[in-house]
């Protein structure tokens, strides 16, 4: 393995000393374009707040339903596309990262000159979107990702022998025969051989291509790999085959992967630590015995029960309703919260929530005209007639909505026939460490599921308790 | 942790397995089918020589890999394999309908009736779901008027009720069969008409709604008025479902209806087919790659590999005692709790060229214990048990002198 970028003055740090990758709050944001002169009107939040560290010659899994960013991680990782917030690292030394962990909660304007320059030069080595060009050229080289659809990643047009070839003449590796020979070795460490050298991607089935794609990510003896989902579209006895090679290159070459898939049956056979991801943040993180037998996340639950398992004596596999939230505008609180078989009234409820609630019944959702939104917590819903307001009250108080979600509204309050709703306002809800390295973003494993409920009152707890006769007595008015 | 529980231990929908399925009539009966494709290479064997029953009631699974025939086979059932370059060469698929089995009438041969009754029955009696929801609904048309599709092709009679039914004016009953003309649709604009077209229309939207509702679809009346690239993945598969469950047909044939879906997803719309199923009465063709998922939903499997059935039998059969070495290698190459990293069963090679096959087992290129007969002679399914048949020459004892070989291997 090649040697880490030297820094001026010091010893190059062994393997042992730092991590391959470190994400470091990492948000990627992709902006809606509104209108003639593309004003940005807000942000698919795709990523959203992610750290965590890929160790040498350790598997790191990441798992989530489509949609949840793991992809977008993929590909900010792999320096394909630049995060729009946090920071990666490439090889950052275990010291450095002890030096950023201080500097970074420090105001950028707090800083004293010589942690400016300490950052800078950390910055200059390592971080992917800044790095110095010496350094850049490392990380690339040493940085490839083998992609889903081998059908639209390998060009149609190419021969393997130039496919495989491209890295190598890229930079400056080798040329005429002995890149023709290179190529053989690298073809012959992932099954395939020197027949296959002039042949076209269409002329191979998809566990071929896909062992095309791996022989192309090898040509330049990488450190690390970013495997995006590399066997969903194989069947069974295939996937079979590339897992089985996946491992033995990795036991032969030292290789680190980052292993992104929705499939948690490979997932855990692949990995030593997995993150599970929904809606651009990390819903929990752990080893992959710890996640599985011990899940800590009520959306990490729920992945496992809705997986079929060949091998269990009884069936449970039990789905998950609703559909993942927009990321443009994602839940408050758990992000989960409004797919969550269990989520409590702290968990984050909003407007939007009851919005959704009175759109799924169709009698209800007949008399809404429109909704005039304070905040994320407090809104005015306005009817079209009185009698529609006071039967979404009804409702309200029958039961027909959700517990938590009734216990976390702190004020309902007709007028006429509008209606004002106000939630308890929560803070989002943050990664915490449960078990000794396995965090969790759930309150019910924190805690802060020993709080009180509803929240201790704060300064404007007057205007609180005199909003809530009003919402008592229209409980009483609507139910007469 | 009463929370976890609360995920995990909720009982999803009772299945009746009581009912004995093996005394079931016959809903369907594919004998010896064969479907070729001509390429330039040769003939391409994608189905050849395919049997199997499906009974009144029941879930019927075929699995396979890519390109093993089993959506050939299933596309066969309504005659939807393109001709050319597709050959129906040979067999038949006799299908009983209720009414058929009703009125004490024999099956029809689904490959010889002619188009036009294939029309009546292509939606109606047999419907499909397909494996892709993003590409099974045309883009550039409401939701309601896909699903009014099949009620103006298959369930005219139900538009008309409430207008007189067959009294109605010709104009109207024209209109409730989709074949109005240009003149037609401008008369039923004016005045006379237009109330008529009005009522004919609300109809249409009782009809569609109460077909999504069935989904458990939130709120039809919204929904009916988006586009399919407006709804999740999710809810355009309760789309189609809705769709093809709209005629309440006798055979329901699912294309891997999940694939496209995550897995949360997936458990949710195979939870509402099975309990459709349930409540209809329905049968299912469920066709997908995916074992484990098979086991949880079918009552019997069909096993399919180079365009053959290599075994059938009972879920808990095939499951708990697989027979075929394709069957195990299959079972064994699902990764597990139980496997190390580096150590899972793959089975090795691809699936053979089906140009113009020769007459050996198909399975022989890939098979651990293939002998020389197994490259020579073609394996017949033999019976292994009360429902349970293989294609394999270990199980064939039929004749002495083949060599058993000890199938120890891929045992899970």
């Amino acid at each position: 393995m090649t040697s880490v970028t030297a820094e001026q003055g010091g010893q190059p740090p062994t393997a042992a000393q730092r991590a391959v990758i470190s994400v470091r709050g990492v948000e990627k944001y992709f902006p809606i374009k509104e209108g003639t002169l593309q004003r940005v009107v807000g942000n698919v939040r795709a990523v959203d707040g992610v750290s965590f560290e890929v160790r040498p010659g350790e598997t790191m899994g990441l798992v989530g339903e489509s949609g949840c960013g793991k992809t977008t991680l993929g590909r900010c990782i792999s320096g394909l596309a630049p995060p729009t917030g946090g920071k990666i690292y490439f090889r950052l030394p275990d010291e450095d990262a002890a030096t950023l962990d201080l500097i970074d909660p420090i105001p950028e304007s707090d800083r004293t000159v010589q942690q400016r320059k300490q950052v800078e030069r950390i910055d200059a080595n390592h971080r992917v979107d800044v790095m110095s060009g010496k350094a850049w050229r490392t990380y690339r080289r040493n940085c490839q990702i083998v992609f889903q659809d081998s059908f639209s990643s390998l060009n149609p047009r190419q021969l393997v022998k130039d496919l495989v070839g491209r890295p190598l003449q890229v930079h400056k590796e080798a040329s005429g025969q002995e890149l023709t020979e290179r190529v053989v070795s690298l073809l012959e460490s992932v099954g395939l051989g020197r027949q296959h050298l002039y042949r076209y991607p269409h002329q191979f089935s998809g566990g071929q291509r896909q062992r095309i794609s791996i022989a192309r990510a090898l040509a330049l003896d990488p450190e690390f790999i970013v495997l995006d989902e590399p066997t969903s579209a194989l069947d069974v006895s295939v996937q079979a085959q590339i897992l089985n090679l996946l491992h033995e290159l990795q036991k032969d070459r030292g290789l680190t992967y980052l292993f992104i898939s929705h499939d948690l049956g490979v997932v855990r056979l692949m990995s030593d630590r997995i993150a599970v991801m929904y809606l651009g943040k990390v819903a929990e993180y752990g080893t992959a015995q710890e996640l599985f037998e011990d899940p800590r996340h009520p959306y990490t639950e729920a992945l496992l029960a809705a997986n079929p398992d060949i091998r269990a004596e009884v069936s449970v596999m039990k789905g998950l309703k609703g559909a993942v939230p927009n990321p443009a505008n994602p839940p408050e609180g758990c992000r989960f919260h409004t797919r969550c078989p269990v989520a409590t009234p702290a968990c984050g409820w909003e407007v939007d929530d009851a919005v959704a609630w009175l759109q799924a019944r169709e009698l209800l959702a007949a008399g809404l005209a429109d909704v005039q939104r304070r905040s994320k917590f407090d809104a005015t819903l306005v009817f079209h007639d009185e009698e529609s307001a006071s039967a979404v009250v009804r409702a309200i108080h029958d039961g027909d909505m959700p517990p938590a979600m009734k216990a976390a509204l702190e004020t309902v309050s007709t007028d006429g026939s509008s209606l004002v709703i106000r939630f308890f306002p929560v803070e989002p809800v943050e990664l915490e460490d449960v078990d000794d390295g396995h965090l969790t973003a759930c309150l019910l494993h924190t805690e802060r599921r020993h709080q009180t409920w509803p929240p201790q009152t704060s300064a404007d707890s007057s205007s609180r308790t005199a909003a809530n006769p009003s919402s008592t007595s229209t409980r009483n008015s609507s139910t007469r | 942790m009463a929370a976890r529980g609360a995920v995990v231990t909720r009982s999803h929908v009772d299945i009746d397995t009581t009912r004995d399925r093996a005394t079931q009539p016959l809903v369907a009966s594919v004998r010896d089918l064969k479907v070729y494709f001509q390429a330039k290479a040769g003939v391409v064997h994608a189905v050849d020589g395919v049997s199997f029953d499906i009974r009144d009631g029941e879930t019927l699974g075929l699995v396979g890999e890519t390109g093993c025939g089993k959506s050939v086979t299933a596309r066969s059932f309504i005659r939807l394999v393109p001709s050319p370059p597709g050959i129906y060469a040979g067999g038949e698929i006799d299908f009983w309908s209720t009414e058929a089995r009703k009125g004490g009438r024999g099956p029809i041969d689904l490959l010889q009736i002619p188009h036009e009754e294939m029309l009546e029955i292509r939606g109606d009696r047999i419907a499909m779901i397909f494996q892709d929801p993003g590409k099974a609904l045309n883009p550039a048309l409401s939701i309601r008027s896909q699903v009014a599709e099949v009620f103006y092709q298959h369930r005219s009679e139900d538009i008309l009720e409430p207008l007189g039914g067959e009294d109605a004016p010709r104009l109207i009953r024209r209109a409730a069969r989709q074949q109005s003309n240009s003149v037609e649709r401008f008369l039923l604009k004016l005045p006379p008409w237009r109330a008529k077209t009005e009522k004919l229309k609300e109809r249409v939207n009782v009809l569609v709604a109460d077909a999504l509702k069935e989904t458990q679809i939130p709120n039809p009346r919204a929904i009916m008025d988006n586009y399919p690239h407006e709804l999740s993945g999710g809810m355009k598969q309760r789309v189609l479902i809705a769709q093809a469950l709209a005629c309440n047909p006798d055979l329901l044939i699912a294309d891997e209806p999940t694939t496209a879906l995550d897995v949360t997803i997936q458990a949710r719309i195979l939870e509402l087919i099975a309990e459709l199923q349930q409540r209809l009465e329905t049968s299912v063709l469920y066709i997908s790659h995916d074992l484990s998922l098979v086991k949880e939903i079918c009552d019997r499997v069909a096993v399919m590999y180079a365009g053959r059935i290599v075994e059938t039998g009972t879920t808990e059969e095939v499951f708990s005692d697989p027979k075929h070495p394709y069957t195990r290698g299959l079972m064994a190459a699902v990764p597990s709790a139980l496997h190390k990293r580096g150590e899972l069963a793959a089975i090795e090679g691809t699936v053979p060229e089906l140009v113009d096959p020769p007459a050996a087992c198909r399975f022989n290129t890939r098979c651990p214990f293939a002998v020389e007969i197994c490259r020579t002679t073609d394996p017949g399914l033999v019976m292994v048990g009360a429902e349970h048949t293989v294609a394999c020459f270990a199980y064939d004892t039929s004749d002495g002198s083949v060599v058993l070989p000890t199938l120890t291997r891929w045992v899970s």
